[in-house]
């Protein structure tokens, strides 16, 4: 869905961390000191998953989490965004098989519908850690101010 | 094993009698003492109370691809001498395995128990036990850490759910998993008397990711697990990757070009730097002066431009192979290093001076929190909480390793023990790193960075530890074929925990959480994992409940 | 009272404004940061040493019958280079592009496809092109031998029979 007008201007987030090694956390608290101010776009972060419109959510989600997550995001009010921040988020990074992990972002997406909790939009920012001015990037996208750069590359071997 | 038959130590005397072998593994450094399992207990109060020894860690280790069962590493560190001693024991059962606890004699070994209890299924005899590390949901029979359980199994949800903590009171203040003063998932109920805190309901390890059974998973291999050691913790990350591979480097007796040490030195010394400025702007923030946690990760940020100037990436620098490190730092780096370092200096002091000035954070800090000397020897604390109490340990003087042997620097110490000793002890450490840096690029030797011919042979045994800027952070070794046999963790700030109890005892909730937040407790490192601590801490007291059952019981 | 809220507004001076108007100004990088890879497909051989050196499984092989595919997910990826560093032919260049937020997954992927040599007589697929070329020039040495571009089930038959004719039976 095209994100709400209402939704373009400052936007709450809440910092939801399933199980992280804490890099792209601190890369979070980042955005926020004076470096990278984020709070020149309104940005603020909030402590109830009541009050936010973005979910920022770092880690691959570890069983012990998982119902922890799935009512906290339930939690939040239409229109759910999340933004997936990190490889751990985006695909489980490197733990993506371990025994006590679910596996990052698009697996937690589907044991969500099951549950009856519905994201109405996702945006994935990999890297590890994933910078934070990746991070306002990101936000940007998610809102609709920028567009993304990446696409799907095929090669046939021999071409440049 | 790799070993020297040579005389025992004098140190170790008054527990000759009770020990049936030793074997040198590393000459001078490392020793294992093989003792029988009813002796345990005697050999443990002989080394903790006689000898002074303090307790790191203990692994439980799946040894019958080799010979047929179960055994539990427990390793003590003689400071003094800068010996490591591992006491071996074999368990002859090879279902239902179980050895006895030593928790009475030792009470820093209890997590550590039950985590072999957990992941092994060992069983410590002669205690209360409940599950720690593993999900609620977790199927009893399923051990995870078991060779014949393959790394990627998921078993399907228990039918019944095994909480991990039983309440005792019938109600309690109820914080987190997700709660705005917390930046990590844990779950505690605090208990209350009027403003002095009872007693608290605990539930962590919810970023248990089973990073020890990744390692020895066929996926890896030796060089690979060095990026998986620093995702352990995005903080203190390269201390992790440092310590596997200074075991694998020791245990397979692979050479390291010198110039490849000061480079590792170097970068430890800039994460200690990020890492004390960090926890300075959030002491800061967590007594409500915002603009002290602005202006301290103002400061910060010129360090994390310069790790990535030296390394490729702000955080997880990368740098680490068995055999060196991967980049060179090069001359024309040098005056620019030199120049963030003037500029992080000049900043700090000019920092922490406003915080610590202000009347108001300056009574909150001063006096509480205290942590008197006995008590932090006892508990076998490390790292600024250990040099706040009057205890002069730090691991890069007393088991000199990499580049530390050729620098000289001075370890600060406190004795009031109360949180503004320890505020000052890590300030002070910013300008003994910075001062180690300048020394370190004076000295370097020129050569050449990595030495890629190695061969590693499988079944060596190492011991490794090294000054995160946390604490002492331990890492145990066997090597296997292409990857490690057996990798155990063990990060600081699992051996501060217990010292949050004598600690926080009467005193008032307001001055909880500024308390929990000076030990600098690094969830994720704990919970490699082991333990979730409280990071910021600003409504819960960490005094968890087999803490409170060991010390009533003992 | 008043000497701290001096100290702070003499720190505050003297330090300035320091944020960066990132989106409306360059970010703080420097030469050598880390970002996404670009693998060369002119040069790349498909022989998978980046494969085995990936510490979480970003960069996969796919293989079928005719074809063997090169696939680079940047959502698993851990930005560490390890795969430029073992790349015997210097294909993969790590980039400085960090700006990768995407609604899709899909578009973090990069392939890159090799069609296999067919051997001439069993007409079997076997090795993908560009590595069979230069294992043929490495050990030619100035002609390629009959049996150099045939499947090793068929050089080990082609080979013997070879032998066999020269020892004259």
């Amino acid at each position: 869905m095209r994100t709400p007008r209402a939704l373009k201007r400052s936007i709450w987030v809440f910092h939801l961390n399933t199980g992280s090694c804490n890099a792209c956390d601190i890369e979070i608290l980042d955005v926020l000191a004076p470096f990278m101010d984020a709070e020149r776009f309104g940005v603020k972060l909030v402590a109830s998953p009541r009050h936010a419109d973005v979910a920022l959510l770092t880690g691959p989600i570890t069983r012990e989490t998982l119902p922890k997550v799935v009512n906290a995001l339930r939690a939040m009010p239409r229109p759910r965004l999340v933004l997936a921040i990190g490889a751990c988020a985006v695909s489980g990074g490197i733990w993506h098989d371990s025994y006590s992990v679910i596996g990052g972002f698009p697996r937690l997406k589907k044991i969500l519908e099951e549950n009856g909790v519905v994201i109405d939009r996702v945006v994935y920012v990999p890297g590890c850690p994933a910078r934070p001015e990746a991070i306002i990037y990101g936000l940007a996208v998610l809102v609709g101010l920028l567009k993304k750069k990446v696409r799907k590359e095929v090669k046939e071997a021999g071409e440049r | 094993m790799n070993q020297h038959k040579d005389p025992l130590p004098e140190r170790l005397r008054p527990i000759e009698s009770l020990i049936r072998e030793w074997l040198w593994i590393d000459r001078g450094r490392t020793i294992m003492l093989d003792v029988k399992r009813e002796n345990l207990v005697e050999v443990a109060r002989g080394l903790y109370k006689e000898i002074g020894a303090f307790f790191k860690t203990c692994a439980g280790v799946d040894e019958r691809p080799l010979w047929g069962g179960y055994a539990v590493h427990h390793i003590f560190g003689i400071d003094e001498e800068g010996l490591d001693v591992v006491v071996y024991v074999r368990i002859p059962e090879k279902d239902y395995p179980w050895v006895p606890s030593i928790v009475r004699e030792v009470p820093a070994a209890d997590w550590c128990e039950l985590e072999f209890r957990d992941l092994l299924g060992i069983d410590p005899r002669g205690r209360l036990t409940q599950r720690l590390v593993l999900p609620d949901d977790w199927p009893e029979e399923v051990k995870p850490l078991r060779k014949d359980v393959p790394y990627g199994y998921r078993p399907p949800r228990a039918e019944e759910t095994k909480p991990a903590e039983v309440g005792m009171y019938p109600s309690g203040v109820p914080v987190g998993p997700y709660h705005p003063a917390l930046h990590e998932p844990e779950y505690f109920e605090l208990y209350v008397e009027g403003e002095e805190v009872v007693d608290v309901r605990y539930r962590g390890f919810h970023v248990h990711r089973g990073i020890e059974k990744l390692a020895e998973s066929p996926r890896f291999d030796y060089n690979k697990v060095t990026f998986l050691a620093e995702r352990i913790c995005g903080i203190c990350g390269f201390v992790h990757s440092c310590a596997y591979v200074m075991a694998v480097e020791r245990a397979g007796k692979v050479e390291v070009p010198e110039r490849a040490e000061y480079i590792r030195a170097l970068l430890l010394e800039v994460e200690r730097l990020h890492s004390h400025l960090l926890w300075l702007g959030v002491a800061a923030h967590l007594l409500g002066y915002d603009a002290g946690f602005m202006h301290a990760w103002r400061v910060r940020e010129k360090t994390m431009i310069l790790a990535e100037y030296l390394t490729g990436s702000r955080k997880t620098y990368g740098m680490n192979l068995v055999g060196g490190v991967r980049k060179d730092i090069t001359p024309e780096k040098v005056p620019k290093i030199l120049k963030v370092l003037e500029e992080v200096a000049k900043g700090t002091k000019k920092v922490a001076d406003m915080i610590v000035s202000v009347p108001q954070v300056r009574k909150r800090l001063e006096g509480t929190g205290v942590l008197r000397k006995s008590d932090a020897a006892a508990l076998s604390v490390v790292g600024p909480v250990a040099r706040a109490s009057g205890l002069n340990r730090d691991v890069r003087k007393d088991y000199p390793y990499l580049a530390y042997k050729d620098v000289s620097f001075k370890v600060p110490v406190y004795s009031e023990g109360d949180n503004l000793s320890r505020t000052l002890v890590r300030v002070e450490e910013i300008f003994e790193s910075i001062e180690i840096i300048k020394q370190l690029l004076d000295r370097m030797p020129p050569g050449e960075v990595l030495n890629e011919e190695w061969d590693i042979e499988p079944g060596r045994y190492a011991v490794t530890s090294v000054e995160a800027p946390r604490g002492e952070d331990t890492h145990l070794l066997i090597t296997g074929v292409g990857r490690p046999y057996r990798w155990r963790v063990r990060a600081p700030t699992y051996a501060n925990i217990p010292a949050l109890r004598p600690m926080l005892r009467g005193q008032e909730l307001a001055d909880a959480p500024i308390t929990i937040a000076s030990i600098d407790p690094c969830f994720s490192c704990t919970d490699r994992m082991l333990v979730i601590d409280v990071r910021t801490g600003k409504r819960s007291v960490l005094v968890t409940r087999p803490q409170v059952k060991v010390v009533s019981l003992g | 009272m008043v000497k701290p809220i001096l100290k702070l507004i003499t720190v505050a001076k003297e330090a300035g404004v320091v944020t960066r108007k990132y989106p409306y100004d360059s970010p703080l990088l420097t030469e050598e940061f880390r970002g996404k890879i670009e693998i060369d497909a002119s040069i790349c051989w498909g022989c998978g040493a980046c494969v085995k050196a990936c510490p979480s499984n970003a960069l996969t092989i796919r293989e079928s019958m005719d074809v063997r595919e090169l696939v680079y997910f940047a959502g698993r990826c851990i930005f560490c280079g390890r795969c430029a560093d073992v790349c015997p032919t210097g294909a993969i260049k790590v980039t400085k592009e960090f700006e990768l937020a995407t609604e899709e997954l899909e578009d973090l992927e990069q392939v890159v496809i090799h069609r296999k040599v067919k051997c001439p007589i069993c007409g079997k697929h076997f090795v993908p092109q560009p590595l069979g070329r230069y294992v043929c020039e490495k050990c030619a040495k100035g002609g390629v031998p009959t049996y150099m571009m045939v499947c090793p089930e068929c050089r080990r038959k082609v080979g013997v029979k070879k032998m066999i004719r020269c020892k004259g039976g």
